[in-house]
C-alpha cells in the first residue's frame, strides 16, 4: 500500500472536513426524516452519509467510528429497502448515534483516538438490523440473496482472474499502467450496480476528488471486501477508502479483470462501460505492447447502449457533483481575512483619492478616479461574497434543537425555516449561532404552550416557530416568530417591579413595546421555575450584548395569546462599517450608523434640566442630551459650545440618547482598525479608522461610551 | 579549549539603537525596532493614560504612541526637529515611543553590560535592563517588555 505515513495528516484533515460536513448534514436530514419517514431520497442520503463517514474512518483505522457507522448504515439499509419503518424511538437512537459520532469527531479533532460507542446502543442497532418488523422482511430477503449470490459468484471469478494476472506480472510496479478514476468508477458501478444500483453514485462524488489511481493490492482488498461481505453497499466504503489512497492498478490485471467480467457473458453487468471508457483504456495503453487491446475494445463495444439505459436508471446524479467539486477550493479563513483587510486599505485609498479629486478638479483624473471607484466597489463586493456563507449553516442545527426540546417538554412544535440561502459574513454566521439557539430555545420553552392549552385556546395542537432570514438593503434581517402565548405587558411590568429592575411609577409609564424590551434586562426572567432550558434571566441579556457586539439590533414584539416576534438586524459584514463622521472639538469621530437614528440642529430654548440631567424635547418627548466634547475633549478650555451645534440621536439599549457635536461631516464607510494592546479595553471606542484625508478618527462605541460617562 | 576562551567566544554581541531623553543616552535592542519615524500627526485618545500620546497612522495600521518621557517620570519637552517615534515590536504588539532624538546603532558585548544599579523608587529604573559604558558615556539599556509589561496594560484596561 502506498498510503505513506507522511500524508496521513493531510488525509486525516480531509476526512475531518468532509466528515464534519456530513455529520452536520446528517443532523438536519435525520430530523427531516422524522417528518417524512417514507422519503426514499432522504433515506438514501442518510445511508450514504453514514457510509461515507464509515469509509473514511475505516481507512484511517478509527475502529470505534467504523463500528457505529457500520451499524447505523445497516439499519438504514434495511429502512430504505422498506423492510422496516421508522419509529420515533428508533429516531432517538439514531440521534444518539449522531451525538456519539460528534463526540468521537471532537476526540479525533483533539488528536485522540475516538472512544468506543456505548455497547447498549450498538446492541440496539444490531437488534434493529435483525429486523423488528418481520412481515416486511421476507420479500426483500428473497430479492437480496439472489442479487448477492450473483454478485458473489462474479466476484469470485474476478478474483480468480486477478490472481492469475498477478502471477503473470513479475514487475508490477514498473509495468503498471494507470487506470483513470473514471474507468474505475465505471467498473465499480458495474459491480455495484448489480446489487444495489442507485446508491453507488452519489457517494462516489464525495470520494472522488481525492481519488487518483488504484493499486493492485488495494483493488484486491476491495474485491475481497466485496466478496467477503457479499453485499453491494460495502463496496462503496472500500471504494471511498481506496480512492483516497490513490494508487495504480496494473494494466494486465485490469485487462484480466475486464475480460473476466465480460467473459462471464452477462452483458448487462459488464457492459456498463461506456464508449468513452473504452477509449480511455486504449488511450492509456500505448506505452505497452497492445496485444490484447483490440480484442478488449471490441469486446466492450456491444455494451454501451445498455450501459446508457442502466445509467439512466441508476440516476445520473453521480457525475454532476463531480464537476461542482472540481470548481471549489478550500481557502483558509485567515487568508480571506487578509484579502479583506487589503481591500479595506484600497477602499481607504479610494476615499482619499476621491477627496483629492474634488480639490483638483481635473477632468482626466476625475474619470480615472471614478473608474477606480467602480472597480474598487466591485472588488469589495466580490471579496465580501467570498466570505459569505448561507445562514443555513446556523439554521441547520435548529430542527434538532427544536425537536429534542419539544420532545422533552412534551410539546408539539413545527419549525419552519425561510430564506436559508441568505448569505452572511462568515464571522457573523459563527457569532450568531449561540444567540439564535438561545432565542429559539426560549421560543420553544416560553413561547409555545403545551398542546392541551393550545387546544383550549382554540389553536392547533402543534405550535409553529418560523425562523426566517432575508437581506434588506445593506443589512440582514432575522426573525423568529412563534404562535405561542405571547407576552403580557402588565405582568412584565409587575415582574420588573418585583425584581427591582424598575420602580412602580416608571414601570407604569412604559409603553407596551418597551415592556417587551424588559426581558433583555439582566436578571429578568418571567419563568417562575428555573429549568435546565431557560429561566435564569441571564440569557436574553447576553443575547442582546452579543448582537450589539455585531453592530446589530434586536427588537421584540408580542401580542398576548397570539405569539411573539423577535427581529434581529445585522450588518452584512463586520469588516467594513458604515459610520457617521462627526466633529467634536478639533477632531473627527466616527459613530456607527446602525446606532444613529436622526440628526437635528440644537436650538437653545429646547433644552431643560430634569433631575440634574440635560434633556431636549423631541416631538414632545424628553430625551437625555450629552455634550460629547465634555467626554472627548480633555482640556476644558478647548470645548467650544458656541456656533451651530447638531444633535445626533442614537439608540442605546432601547433608549434614545442625543449627543451634541460641533459638526456633522457626513457618512463614510470605514475599515475598523483595532486599537493596540496598550489601549485595548479602553471604554468608549470600538477602534480607529483612517479617514479619506489620511487622518485618524476614533470609532465611538455608543453603549460603552454611555457606560463609562453617562448615567443612562 | 580553555575556559576563558570559551567565555570569550560565547560573549554575545548585541546591537542597540540609542536614543536620547533629557540628555541621557538610552538603548533598546535593535531586533525590537521596526523603524524610526519623524513625528507625524498624533491623534489623542480621550480617556487613555497620560503616558499614551495617542495613535498614528502607520501605512494604514493604527499604532499607539507612548510618551517615553512621561513613562520614565521625566519632565515634558517640546517636540523638536530631532524628535522621533521609534516603532517597536514587542510580543506581537506594535507600539511607537516618542524620544528626543535617535542617535545610532552601537554594539555591546554582553559582558560589558552591568545589571542596573538599584536606585530604588526612581520611575525609570523599573524599565532598565542594565547599563553599559561606551566611549566614556553611560548607556541606559531599556527592557522593552517591561516598558509595556502586562501589568501596565491591565492598569490601562482598568481605567
Amino acid at each position: 500500500m502506498s498510503a505513506t505515513l507522511d500524508t496521513e495528516d493531510e488525509i486525516l484533515q480531509d476526512f475531518l472536513v468532509e466528515a464534519g460536513e456530513i455529520l452536520e448534514l446528517l443532523g438536519e436530514q435525520l430530523v427531516d426524516l422524522e417528518k417524512t419517514p417514507e422519503d426514499m431520497d432522504l433515506l438514501n442520503a442518510i445511508f450514504r452519509g453514514f457510509h461515507t463517514v464509515k469509509g473514511g474512518a475505516g481507512f484511517l483505522s478509527l475502529e470505534a467510528m467504523v463500528e457505529i457507522c457500520h451499524r447505523a448504515e445497516d439499519v438504514f439499509n434495511i429502512l430504505r429497502n422498506g423492510e422496516m419503518t421508522l419509529t420515533p424511538s428508533m429516531m432517538d437512537h439514531f440521534l444518539k448515534v449522531l451525538d456519539i459520532l460528534h463526540e468521537q469527531f471532537d476526540q479525533i479533532n483533539n488528536g485522540e483516538m475516538p472512544a468506543d460507542a456505548d455497547a447498549d446502543l450498538l446492541a440496539v442497532l444490531d437488534a434493529m438490523t435483525r429486523g423488528e418488523t418481520p412481515e416486511a422482511a421476507p420479500e426483500a430477503a428473497v430479492q437480496e440473496p439472489a442479487a448477492d449470490d450473483q454478485a458473489d459468484a462474479e466476484f469470485e471469478q474476478m478474483i480468480a482472474g486477478m490472481d492469475e494476472a498477478q502471477a503473470d506480472a513479475d514487475t508490477p510496479a514498473a509495468g503498471s499502467d494507470v487506470i483513470t478514476e473514471e474507468e474505475f468508477d465505471n467498473l465499480l458501478d458495474e459491480l455495484h450496480g448489480k446489487g444495489k444500483g442507485p446508491t453507488s453514485e452519489t457517494d462516489k462524488a464525495t470520494a472522488e476528488p481525492k481519488s487518483d489511481e488504484i493499486s493492485e493490492d488495494e483493488f484486491d482488498a476491495l474485491l475481497d471486501e466485496l466478496h467477503g461481505k457479499g453485499k453491494g453497499p460495502t463496496a462503496k466504503s472500500a471504494k471511498a477508502e481506496d480512492e483516497k489512497k490513490s494508487d495504480e492498478i496494473n494494466e494486465e490485471e485490469f485487462d484480466a479483470l475486464l475480460d473476466q467480467l465480460h467473459g462471464k457473458g452477462k452483458g448487462p453487468t459488464a457492459g456498463k462501460s461506456t464508449p468513452s471508457k473504452a477509449e480511455a483504456v486504449s488511450a492509456a495503453q500505448p506505452e505497452k505492447p497492445a496485444e490484447s487491446e483490440p480484442a478488449k475494445v471490441s469486446e466492450q463495444k456491444p455494451a454501451p447502449k445498455k450501459a446508457a439505459a442502466k445509467k439512466a436508471d441508476a440516476g445520473a446524479a453521480g457525475k454532476q457533483p463531480v464537476k461542482t467539486v472540481d470548481t471549489t477550493v478550500r481557502v483558509d479563513t485567515k487568508r480571506l481575512d487578509d484579502i479583506m483587510n487589503m481591500v479595506g486599505e484600497l477602499v481607504l485609498v479610494r476615499n482619499r483619492l476621491d477627496n483629492l479629486e474634488a480639490s483638483l478638479g481635473n477632468e482626466d483624473i476625475s474619470k480615472a478616479v471614478s473608474n477606480l471607484d467602480v472597480v474598487t466597489s466591485d472588488l469589495q463586493a466580490a471579496v465580501m461574497k467570498t466570505r459569505m456563507q448561507p445562514v443555513k449553516k446556523v439554521f441547520g442545527r435548529f430542527p434538532r434543537v427544536v425537536r429534542d426540546l419539544a420532545r422533552s417538554l412534551n410539546k408539539e412544535i413545527e419549525l419552519v425555516m425561510v430564506g436559508e440561502d441568505t448569505d452572511l459574513d462568515k464571522n457573523l454566521v459563527e457569532e450568531l449561532a449561540d444567540p439564535l439557539i438561545h432565542l429559539v430555545r426560549n421560543s420553544v420553552d416560553h413561547g409555545i404552550e403545551v398542546p392541551d392549552d393550545r387546544e383550549k385556546a382554540g389553536k392547533p395542537r402543534t405550535g409553529t416557530i418560523t425562523l426566517s432570514a432575508s437581506q434588506e438593503g445593506d443589512h440582514i434581517q432575522l426573525t423568529i416568530v412563534d404562535d405561542g402565548g405571547g407576552m403580557d405587558p402588565d405582568s412584565l411590568r409587575k415582574i420588573a417591579v418585583e425584581k427591582g429592575v424598575l420602580d412602580q411609577e416608571s414601570a407604569a409609564r412604559l409603553e407596551d413595546r418597551e415592556c417587551y424590551a424588559l426581558i433583555f434586562a439582566p436578571g429578568f426572567s418571567t419563568k417562575k421555575e428555573i429549568s435546565d432550558v431557560s429561566g435564569r434571566g441571564v440569557g436574553m441579556d447576553v443575547v442582546k450584548t452579543r448582537i450589539a457586539k455585531l453592530n446589530g439590533t434586536i427588537d421584540i414584539d408580542s401580542i398576548k395569546d397570539t405569539g411573539t416576534t423577535i427581529t434581529i438586524k445585522l450588518p452584512l459584514t463586520l469588516a467594513i462599517m458604515p459610520t457617521l463622521m462627526v466633529g467634536v472639538g478639533e477632531r473627527m469621530y466616527a459613530l456607527p450608523l446602525t446606532s444613529v437614528s436622526e440628526i437635528f440642529q440644537l436650538e437653545e430654548n429646547t433644552t431643560n434640566i430634569v433631575d440634574g440631567q440635560l434633556v431636549v424635547m423631541v416631538r414632545n418627548r424628553a430625551m437625555p442630551l450629552f455634550y460629547l466634547n465634555e467626554w472627548l475633549v480633555t482640556d476644558p478650555s478647548e470645548r467650544d459650545n458656541s456656533g451651530e451645534q447638531q444633535v445626533v440621536v442614537t439608540h442605546v439599549a432601547n433608549q434614545r440618547v442625543g449627543f451634541v457635536v460641533n459638526a456633522v461631516v457626513g457618512q463614510e464607510e470605514v475599515v475598523i482598525k483595532p486599537l493596540g494592546a496598550v489601549l485595548r479595553g479602553l471604554p468608549g471606542f470600538a477602534g480607529a479608522t483612517i479617514t479619506g484625508d489620511g487622518c485618524i478618527a476614533l470609532i465611538l462605541d455608543v453603549p460603552s461610551l454611555m457606560k463609562a460617562h453617562g448615567k443612562g | 579549549m580553555s575556559e576563558a576562551e570559551d567565555i570569550l567566544n560565547n560573549d554575545e554581541i548585541i546591537q542597540w539603537v540609542t536614543f536620547t531623553l533629557d540628555g541621557e543616552i538610552y538603548g533598546i535592542e535593535v531586533i525590537k525596532v521596526q523603524e524610526v519615524l519623524r513625528v507625524t500627526e498624533i491623534a489623542p485618545v480621550p480617556g487613555s493614560p497620560d503616558y499614551v500620546l495617542g495613535i498614528i497612522n502607520l501605512r494604514g495600521n493604527v499604532v499607539t504612541v507612548l510618551d517615553t518621557r512621561r513613562r520614565f517620570g521625566l519632565p515634558d519637552h517640546e517636540i523638536t526637529d530631532a524628535t522621533r517615534i521609534i516603532i517597536i515590536e514587542s510580543e506581537d504588539n506594535i507600539v511607537g515611543i516618542l524620544v528626543d532624538s535617535v542617535a545610532e546603532v552601537v554594539e555591546l558585548k554582553k559582558s560589558v553590560i552591568e545589571s542596573s544599579p538599584n536606585v530604588g523608587n526612581d520611575e525609570s529604573s523599573r524599565y532598565i535592563a542594565g547599563v553599559a559604558t561606551l566611549d566614556g558615556e553611560l548607556h541606559i539599556l531599556v527592557d522593552i517588555n517591561k516598558l509595556l509589561s502586562e501589568e501596565e496594560w491591565s492598569e490601562v484596561a482598568d481605567i
